[in-house]
């Protein structure tokens, strides 16, 4: 991790919760996925060089507290109206990763001045009508790893992030984020019906990127949220799978840049 | 002692072969049901409950039933329906339901009312078991898997509330909540049956007994670990003014007999050769122990530690061969003098008054069940009895636990 770079605790309303903040510039949110926040990544780092980015790790994840009150997305949602009003966030530009995206998505389906730009990757949160979204929670995580990289090889964090050995510490974290993410998504699983209807009320920019490849939530679900935001645009990447930022992070920091500005 | 006979009503029509081949290679939850020919089913259930009714004339005590879902291995997937033919089918013994799997219903006073039924059809014959269920059942009910223990717990409280207070009350819980609790038909047995709790012995379930003072049955574990797990209830037992006795632990054997111990030792692997379900085939861990289904609670995972392992742990028991199984006696078989002789050693050992007799399973024939139950009828259970009476391994009857 870059020495700019730090971990802090951030108090909202008595829950602590573990955040990491590097770089340089406006401020810019990250909400990660059912994984947890994984570090400070590669395309984390790009993004500091002209942003002043903020990964919080969910309640649950990571080591964050959880509050006892807080078990559902729409719980989360609360939480987090409450972070951005505290830390002086609200009306920054936010990227979401899949479960975050589907957070970032129902803060912004809830309240008109969370975020003034949206970026949403490989988003949760809306059923397909097509296909399904992949159950992760009765495959294992290798299962889950193999589903969510088209290509591991062009990821070139992979190694780092699902080679060697885990640390007891590290799949001690790995299991809790799984029971984090059970607990806010297990029926109906990782979509909310009313989710679609509420989002015509959304009237900030918004990009939605998907990998064209993607295993767990398949790319229809992209195209239902362009066409449930209002001027929404929608990027597929190529060759891509479920995590863009970190299977392709060049081709995603590129897009990234040019829509945040 | 307590004899209680016990069958797993398993499907066998079906191939190791098509396990391997279905998703995840689970027999469990996603072994397809086009496997399943009805017309089979119809013969199966029908010389299963033939077999439970003729156990009343070999003179057991009890009939165990038990319920999975999703699976071959065991076709008591509504168990309290079998339950409530036997109540009608059989006088005298009684019907031990061990257990329903409380978090998977969502209205835990539908199931009081069932239960109730069964008590009042049975005259008074019910033991109501109660279990969290595997992880299996939690997936195939879409019951979410971390909420399990906390919904076992709010359940029972309801089911008990609802056969012991005169309704209506009002059940504003965690996961359960009812404006009018008020089943009219309320049980025979007063406060209401009696309740015991099968398992393999987590700390946590344990000592929730030992607070309930509810009898747990081990089922089959390591005649060694489970000296360790009453341990761990004696201990909460204590805590709450009272020493266990034998009257508040079951057993759970394969126990099989044929007139030659040549020919049982034959028939007995059918247990094993016939039912690839009973672990055989090693399940993927995410479908037996979901995410949160696990509890993570620092005092009892330091509590698993006084928990000597199972030497046929690894692959389960089934995996571990036949020859070393019989050796260890985790599956009794033989005549009916080999039974009586190897049970007396590990009921000397494991000292429970309750025995589960699981008398067949797998491939074994209809035909040679029912002499192995007539065996046991003759020589074995009236053996027992009097080696019950030798130990004195009291049973929950002869003395309230």
């Amino acid at each position: 991790m870059p020495a700019d770079v730090r971990q802090v605790s951030v108090d909202i309303g008595g829950t602590h919760i573990r955040m990491l903040k590097g770089g340089a510039g406006a401020p810019l949110v990250i909400l990660h996925g059912t994984e947890g926040c994984q570090g400070w990544l590669r395309y984390a780092q790009a993004l500091a060089e002209q942003f002043t980015v903020y990964v919080p790790s969910h309640p649950g994840f990571d080591g964050s507290e959880r509050p006892a009150w807080l078990n559902t997305i729409p719980d989360l949602v609360c939480f987090y109206t409450w972070f951005l009003e505290t830390q002086g966030l609200e009306g920054v530009p936010a990227i979401g990763f899949s479960l975050g995206g589907w957070l970032a998505a129902e803060i912004v389906a809830t309240t008109h001045h969370a975020f003034s730009k949206l970026m949403l990757v490989d988003a949760a949160g809306i059923k397909p009508q097509v296909d399904e979204i992949t159950d992760l929670f009765i495959l294992s995580p290798a299962q889950i790893t193999q589903l969510t990289f088209h290509d591991p090889q062009q990821a070139p964090e992979y190694d780092m992030l699902y080679g060697g050995t885990r640390t007891p510490a590290h799949q001690e974290n790995a299991i809790k984020n799984r029971e984090m993410a059970v607990r806010l998504t297990w029926k109906p699983y990782m979509h909310d019906p009313r989710l679609p209807s509420l989002l015509a009320r959304v009237h900030i920019p918004t990009c939605i990127v998907w990998g064209r490849q993607d295993h767990i939530i398949p790319v229809e679900c992209g195209e239902l949220y362009r066409q449930a935001i209002p001027g929404a645009e929608l990027v597929v990447l190529d060759n891509c799978g479920h995590m863009p930022q970190v299977e392709q992070p060049e081709a995603f920091v590129r897009l990234a840049r040019q829509f945040l500005g | 002692m307590f004899l209680m006979r016990f069958t797993e009503r398993a499907y066998v029509n079906y191939t190791a072969e098509d396990v391997k081949n279905s998703p995840n290679s689970a027999v469990r939850l996603t072994f397809s049901n086009r496997h399943f020919d009805p017309q089979l089913g119809a013969d199966l259930y029908n010389e299963y409950l033939d077999e439970y009714e003729y156990c009343e004339e070999a003179g057991f005590d009890g009939l165990m039933l038990n319920e999975h879902h999703n699976t071959p291995t065991c076709l008591g997937a509504t168990m309290n329906l079998e339950a409530a033919i036997l109540a009608r089918t059989t006088k005298k013994p009684k019907i031990v339901l061990l257990g329903n799997p409380l978090p998977i219903f969502d209205n835990p006073v539908r199931l009081a009312e069932e239960l109730a039924e069964i008590d009042m059809i049975s005259r008074g014959r019910l033991v109501s078991g109660f279990v969290r269920g595997t992880g299996v059942e939690s997936l195939a009910t879409n019951t979410n898997p971390l909420y399990n223990r906390e919904r076992f717990e709010e359940a029972h409280d309801l089911v008990i509330k609802t056969w012991t207070t005169p309704g209506p009350f009002r059940w504003e819980g965690e996961h359960y909540h009812f404006r009018v609790v008020n089943p009219f038909e309320t049980p025979l047995q007063k406060p209401h049956p009696p309740i015991w709790i099968p398992g393999t012995g987590s700390p946590e379930t344990l000592e929730w007994c030992a607070e309930h003072h509810y009898p747990f049955v081990f089922l089959e574990t390591d005649p060694e670990s489970t000296v360790d797990m009453k341990g761990i209830y004696a201990d909460k037992a204590r805590e709450h003014g009272y020493e266990p006795g034998p009257e508040h632990f079951g057993y759970l054997l394969r126990i099989h007999v044929q007139d030659t111990d040549a020919y049982a030792k034959e028939v007995g692997k059918g247990y094993l050769v016939g039912n690839v379900g009973v672990g055989r085939l090693p399940m993927p861990n995410d479908y037996m122990f979901p995410v949160g289904y696990s509890g993570r609670d620092p005092k009892y995972l330091q509590l698993r530690e006084r928990i000597r392992s199972d030497p046929f742990r690894v692959g389960g028991l089934d995996a571990a061969g036949y020859e070393a199984i019989l050796e260890a006696n985790r599956m009794i078989i033989g005549s009916p003098d080999t039974v009586i002789r190897k049970l007396r050693e590990v009921l000397a050992r494991v000292r429970p008054g309750i025995l589960a007799v699981w008398t067949n399973d797998g491939s074994i024939s209809h035909k040679d069940s029912l002499r192995c139950l007539q065996l046991m009828g003759q020589e074995v259970l009236p053996a027992l009895h009097d080696m019950g009476k030798e130990l004195e391994l009291t049973d929950p009857f002869q003395k309230t636990p």
